[in-house]
């Protein structure tokens, strides 16, 4: 079975990475939680494609009980971390959640999961589902 | 100006340019090479005494600074991007360093601004994730200010509204030499190819 997980990971990845898709999901990666964790960071870049701004209010994944948007800001040599309400990607632009920038905090793991998979939210309507097998 | 004198008055100003640019050489001493990202520090003060734990639980004082390079972070483990990105970082110099022959390789070190969740078994688990030979420590938060505040390092608890915290913390790197003697500082962003470069000047220098 696990044989499979990957080729179904890129599966599903492809299918949300549909470039005629009003949002488009690339470069995802989830880490593994560092040993002895339960939470783990997510890193990923949005393109809207669509002729309006869109703006995710939540994050969810079934596998991991909270998900959010965090922004690592460094200032006078000091890091923060500010959790973000909503990111909005304008039209025909992109956003990225990469290291050391903004990024994604997945919090409290449930068991080990093989996949996981992220549902960004715009208010209550899911606009992207991505599944993605875990990095270390 | 017939066309032999042209050549020699041409010969005989490169001969000069030559023999000018040949005695600033010779009379010039090495310039010492300058670091990209770290800042160079002549002479720190010794180190208050303190009394904190490694990771395998062993009280440590001061003198763990002292036998060895090191560079040490200061960052927690519920910290899921800038500080595993930077000891990630970290891991990857000592490696190029590594698979260069450059000794001494630095001992990489976390010190944990989060004692309260910090464990040593928790941190023992997180700074083996990074290598063999890293070193954490943790231990009381009054403890961990006498080092810190010597060293003119920040950290405070930031708290969110569901009753969890997330800690700010200074996000620079301090290289010791092996008198436990602090070098220099690295602030951020942390490239691994601004460690391999300018380690081993700071050694050089030191």
């Amino acid at each position: 079975m696990n044989r499979f997980v990957p080729i179904l990971a890129v599966a599903l990845v492809v299918a949300c990475s549909d470039a005629r898709a009003p949002l488009v999901a690339s470069d995802v990666t989830i880490n593994k939680p560092m040993p002895g964790m339960q939470m783990a960071a997510g890193y990923l870049t949005l393109t809207n494609n669509s002729p309006e701004p869109i703006t995710i209010t939540d994050v969810t994944s079934p596998q991991y009980g909270a998900v959010e948007m965090h922004e690592t800001m460094i200032e006078d040599g000091i890091s923060r971390m500010i959790e973000l309400s909503e990111v909005t990607i304008e039209p025909s632009s992109s956003v990225a959640f990469e290291p050391g920038g903004k990024h994604l905090m997945l919090m409290r793991q449930k068991g080990e999961p093989d996949l996981v998979t992220l549902e960004l939210h715009a208010d209550e309507t899911v606009v992207l589902t991505i599944s993605v097998a875990p990095g270390d | 100006m017939n066309p032999r004198k042209i050549f020699i008055a041409t010969v005989a100003i490169v001969a000069i340019a030559v023999g000018a640019w040949l005695s600033y050489q010779v009379a010039s001493p090495p310039r010492a090479q300058s670091t990209r990202a770290a800042t160079l520090l002549n002479g720190a003060n010794a180190l208050p005494e303190f009394t904190l734990v490694d990771h395998t639980g062993a009280p440590v004082g001061a003198d763990v600074f002292t036998g060895q390079w090191d560079l040490v972070f200061f960052g927690f483990t519920h910290c899921p991007d800038v500080c595993p990105l930077t000891l990630q970082v970290l891991a990857s110099a000592r490696q190029q360093l590594a698979d260069s022959g450059f000794e001494p390789l630095p001992r990489i070190v976390l010190v944990s601004v989060d004692p309260e969740r910090d464990t040593p078994d928790k941190l023992a688990q997180y700074v083996s994730h990074f290598g063999e030979g890293n070193l954490g420590i943790t231990g009381e938060l009054e403890e961990l200010r006498k080092l810190t505040g010597a060293l003119g390092i920040f950290f405070g608890k930031s708290m969110r509204e569901d009753g969890s915290y997330l800690v700010d913390h200074s996000s620079a790197v301090l290289a010791f030499d092996p008198n436990g003697q602090f070098r220099a500082l690295f602030g951020s962003p942390h490239q691994a190819e601004n460690y391999v470069h300018d380690i081993p000047i700071i050694v050089d220098q030191s």
